[in-house]
């Protein structure tokens, strides 16, 4: 595989032509003979032979660049074009293959923070990095009119419309599902379920809105074989629709939807009520949400619904209820998004463990600092909390360990007010870190086999003493001479981009590689 | 600033990113977060050969840089470096012995385990294909082998609580003639992984049953039990191979026929030679043999595709790196940043990978194989392969293309392998013992 160099950050195309550019001759200044590369099959490359190509955001946007001149209908590629031109007897030519050996291409992500940029995540055909760009780093010009879905490329916008508000399916809890082995799982499980089979057992009376008729049901009667639309809901269900004269196989809002909806109280209700079995469970669950019924009804009040709700103490007289209005359940419709239903939700009941979650990664974009200068400037950090530990500061749960965190704010505190080296303690100390002073730091063992230091970071109880000096240069030697040699050899080695052999050394006017 | 990382005393996190708000520190933490995956796999690497040869200082080091990479809610790069952060944290607590190695004993590490209800698992797994492709592909397959019989006892050896099954249940219910009976066994001990859930064995068992009954299967669960008196311990247990899947404690009968579906399992039973037996071979193998002895009809095998079970820790480092970034890929194309959904998920990869990179022996329990080695190990133990058919084939591919366009699909010497970006991500085999009996 090539490797293609790219010191700037910049895609090398855009120096060059407009078309798209093959970067496996160097055209700058940055050199861009590869050593031979030994053939290896990592994980996450598929084919270390392959030709790595950068296309600019120009070429990647455009979709019909190529302009007949007679009647201006555009291609996205020449050969059609060549092959339209036909038709107006135009001279054409087809562009013949160059070289004798197919060989496979990659594409990149010109975007320099995108992963995809990477050439061992690089995509294998040219449609697919086209529409990775569009999607990822492009315009959401597409937007689906029923659920304002934005997309940046046509096909997922006209993928998307095809199922959209379509084939979805609704559970009786109502969670909507657009995919059916999704409501089909659901479905065996939910709580809703296993209401209706209690209830199944017992005798229903159904009330109904237009003139009194009653229903008694014992067993369910067996629903019907599925087809399209999709398969039946619960007994109950089919019980109403006869005497509600309503066809619908499906009831578009349910009140436990909306238990769901409000805050989590309602699932942790039929959580409980899931965990427990026997008629007992079902009536908690009902009397508990009798209250959100009654609001609910109170905010529609059609006159319909003052014959039904009579009070809502049974859940098939509620289904009743709403089901002989559908007209007027708009407000109680609920949008949920296809099948991340507890997308949002979830928050509410499982508080994340990691604080991490509430915070908003800002990504400074800051340029300047290699990795190499980094760990210099770990080791130059001077902190002398002798107390304190590394894995401490990084803030790991420790048992009885609240003596000790008092002791480290204090010990930093201190280094904050004594330490004339103020910038390296505000480094280390706003990192939670108490690392011993600057000059055990500096000398820390290298890579490659000096003794190692024995100092007592980890609170072990050690005896701190000196470490080899000049340890810590050849740990950056090694750090650079290994990324030669990786580079080197690695066949799928991510080298090209992050690691110009030795320039690692030291801020420098390059960007390191970005994500 | 520090009083608000310190006075968190559960706080299981080792990432902070605005901790601190110097100017000199939000520089070094920018330029920090943009190293890229290939930097971040070395300093990785450095950081693991730091632990192995004793090199503290070094260690911490690295350490400290990976730990302004790192972010559970940044990129997928930082969430990935996080959870190998935290994974290389795990290790060192050991390498190092601490006051503090208390909680980082058990194998669970200093990850929380969270208790999923039965609908959020179903979400979970369908969150994406990863799951799916494997109970489609398996319940296709499964259906195409039991067609004639009317008595079907399925052996379920999985992670996810019987989520495969509410399809197979519908299909078998649509049967032109009618759907055969359904019996399914689940062991009473599971691998302690996640996802976990809230309910019991026997409370699963019992939805499935309820559901069953509404499609009109005649349908039996089973929970197997332990004989009392083994004792198994709490992360392996090779006594589960021996005590629970005989043909008394499965209770097979006569007029069934068995069906076995091995679903991110195998991965769980360890594969060392144990040297002073007479057939020197492994668990995983001793599990194998156990099950070609049931002579099953069919016996699909799901699990991940990678080799993640090597001695050396630098390669597992680098093989799992450049594995699990597909499904960090994955989530971020269509979930913010900031989803609890993708989150947990994100946790419970993390979870995994504390596994395989914090620790050894038997505490090591992730052992995964890739496909082409586990198609190695069912030839050799005498299990021919199933080729999916046409139909299956399609399934499989309707169902991806309801998902995200990243997903794919090859069929390559009877195993259907699930892609991301073209990248394997899951295999999907099927088997049969060479000297099935009808």
């Amino acid at each position: 595989m090539v490797e293609f160099e790219n010191p700037s950050g910049l895609t090398v195309s855009a120096a060059a032509s407009p078309e798209a550019s093959i970067c496996s001759t160097g055209n700058q200044t940055a050199p861009s003979v590869a050593p031979p590369r030994k053939k290896r099959n990592l994980p996450g490359m598929p084919d270390p032979d392959a030709e790595v190509i950068a296309l600019s955001p120009k070429t990647l946007m455009a979709t019909n660049r190529f302009v007949c001149e007679i009647c201006s209908k555009g291609f996205q590629r020449d050969q059609n074009l060549q092959l339209h031109r036909r038709g107006h007897n135009l001279p054409w030519k087809l562009k013949q293959r160059t070289s004798t050996e197919i060989r496979k291409r990659v594409y990149v992500c010109p975007e320099v923070s995108c992963v995809h940029h990477d050439p061992s995540r690089a995509l294998g055909d040219l449609t697919g990095i086209k529409k990775h760009f569009c999607r990822k780093h492009g315009e959401k010009k597409w937007k689906c009119e029923r659920c304002s879905k934005k997309y940046a490329v046509q096909s997922d916008w006209k993928a998307h419309m095809k199922t959209c508000g379509t084939r979805e399916y609704r559970c009786d809890c109502g969670t909507l599902f657009s995919r059916r082995d999704s409501f089909i799982t659901h479905r065996a499980f939910c709580d809703a379920l296993a209401q209706e089979s209690e209830r199944s057992h017992q005798t229903l009376v159904v009330a109904s809105t237009e003139g009194g008729l009653k229903v008694q049901v014992v067993p369910p009667p067996p629903p019907p074989a599925s087809s399209s639309p999709p398969p039946p809901l619960t007994p109950s269900t089919r019980v109403l629709s006869p005497v509600l004269s309503i066809q619908s196989p499906e009831l578009p809002e349910n009140p436990s939807g909306i238990l769901q909806q409000q805050g989590g109280t309602g699932l942790t209700t039929t959580a409980a009520a899931s965990t427990a079995s026997g008629s007992s469970t079902s009536s908690g669950n009902v009397s508990s949400s009798s209250g959100v019924f009654a609001s609910i009804f109170a905010s529609s009040a059609p006159a319909g619904l003052s014959q039904s709700s009579q009070s809502p103490s049974s859940y098939t007289d509620l289904l009743c209820a709403i089901g002989s209005d559908r007209a007027v359940a708009e407000p109680m419709s609920l949008s949920l998004s296809s099948s991340l239903y507890l997308s949002n939700n979830s928050s509410s009941l499982f508080p994340p463990s990691d604080q991490d979650h509430h915070r908003h990664y800002a990504q400074a974009p800051q340029p300047a600092l290699s990795a190499t200068a980094l760990l210099q400037k770990a080791a130059q950090m001077g902190a002398t909390g002798s107390n304190s530990s590394f894995l401490r500061g990084l803030g790991l749960a420790m048992p009885s360990s609240s003596d000790h965190q008092d002791n480290n704010s204090t010990c930093t505190a201190s280094q904050w007010n004594s330490d004339g080296k103020q910038e390296n303690n505000v480094v280390a100390s706003g990192l939670g870190l108490g690392l011993p002073g600057s000059d055990l730091m500096m000398g820390s063992s290298s890579l490659f086999g000096n003794k190692p230091t024995t100092l007592d970071l980890l609170g072990l109880g050690l005896g701190s003493g000196g470490g080899s000096s000049g340890g810590f240069e050849a740990f950056f030697t090694s750090i650079g001479g290994s990324l030669d040699v990786a580079a080197a050899a690695a066949a799928a080695s991510y080298g090209g981009v992050s690691s110009g052999g030795g320039d690692w050394d030291g801020p420098s006017d390059r960007k390191p590689a970005l994500l | 600033m520090k009083t608000e990382l310190r006075g968190n005393t559960t706080s299981m996190s080792p990432q902070n990113p605005s901790l601190c708000t110097t100017p000199q520190t939000s520089l070094l933490k920018g330029c920090l977060g943009s190293l890229d995956g290939a930097c971040i796999e070395k300093l990785l690497l450095h950081c693991a050969s730091a632990l192995e040869s004793n090199d503290v200082t070094l260690a911490q080091q690295v350490m400290w840089v990976l730990n302004n990479v790192a972010s559970s809610a940044g990129d997928p790069n930082q969430r990935l470096t996080s959870w190998f952060l935290r994974a290389l944290i795990a290790r060192s607590s050991r390498v190092f012995p601490t006051p503090m190695n208390s909680f980082g004993g058990s194998s669970s590490g200093t990850i929380r385990r969270r208790l999923m209800s039965v609908t959020e698992l179903a979400g979970y797994v369908d969150l994406l294909p990863w799951h799916r492709f494997g109970f489609c592909a398996s319940n296709s397959a499964i259906n195409n082998a039991i067609q004639g019989y009317f008595k079907v006892h399925i052996l379920d050896l999985s992670i996810t609580h019987c989520m495969q099954w509410p399809t197979l249940i519908d299909a078998l219910a649509k049967r032109p003639e009618g759907p055969p009976s359904l019996r399914i066994s689940v062991p009473s001990w599971r691998p302690l992984v996640p996802p976990f859930l809230d309910l019991s064995c026997q409370e699963v068992g019992q939805r499935l049953s309820n559901f069953a009954k509404f499609r009109e299967v005649p349908f039996e669960f089973n929970v197997i039990e332990d004989s009392p008196s083994k004792e198994h311990s709490n992360v392996h247990c090779d006594n589960f191979v021996l005590s629970q899947l005989s043909p008394s404690s499965l209770q097979l009968r006569e007029d069934e026929i068995l069906v076995v579906n091995c679903q991110n399992w195998l991965r769980y039973l360890p594969d060392e030679q144990k040297g002073n037996s007479i057939h020197n071979t492994s668990s995983r193998d001793a599990f194998l043999d156990v099950i070609q002895g049931l002579n099953p009809r069919i016996i699909t095998v799901v699990d991940e595709d990678s080799d993640l079970g090597a001695s050396s820790l630098t390669s597992r480092i680098t093989t799992c790196f450049n594995f699990l970034w597909i499904p960090f890929d994955a989530l971020e194309t269509f979930l913010p940043k900031d989803s609890c959904q993708r989150l947990e998920y994100e946790a419970d990869i993390g979870q995994k990978i504390e596994n395989i990179i914090g620790f050894e022996g038997n505490q090591r329990i992730e052992r995964l194989e890739s496909g082409l080695n586990l198609s190695q190990r069912m030839k050799n133990t005498g299990f021919l392969s199933v080729p999916f058919c046409e139909e299956t084939v399609r399934e499989v591919k309707f169902l991806l293309d309801e998902h995200a366009s990243g997903w794919g699909m090859k069929n390559e010497d009877d195993m259907l392998v699930l892609t991301w970006k073209g990248h394997n991500s899951v295999y999907a085999t099927a088997w049969v013992p060479c000297g099935f009996e009808a």
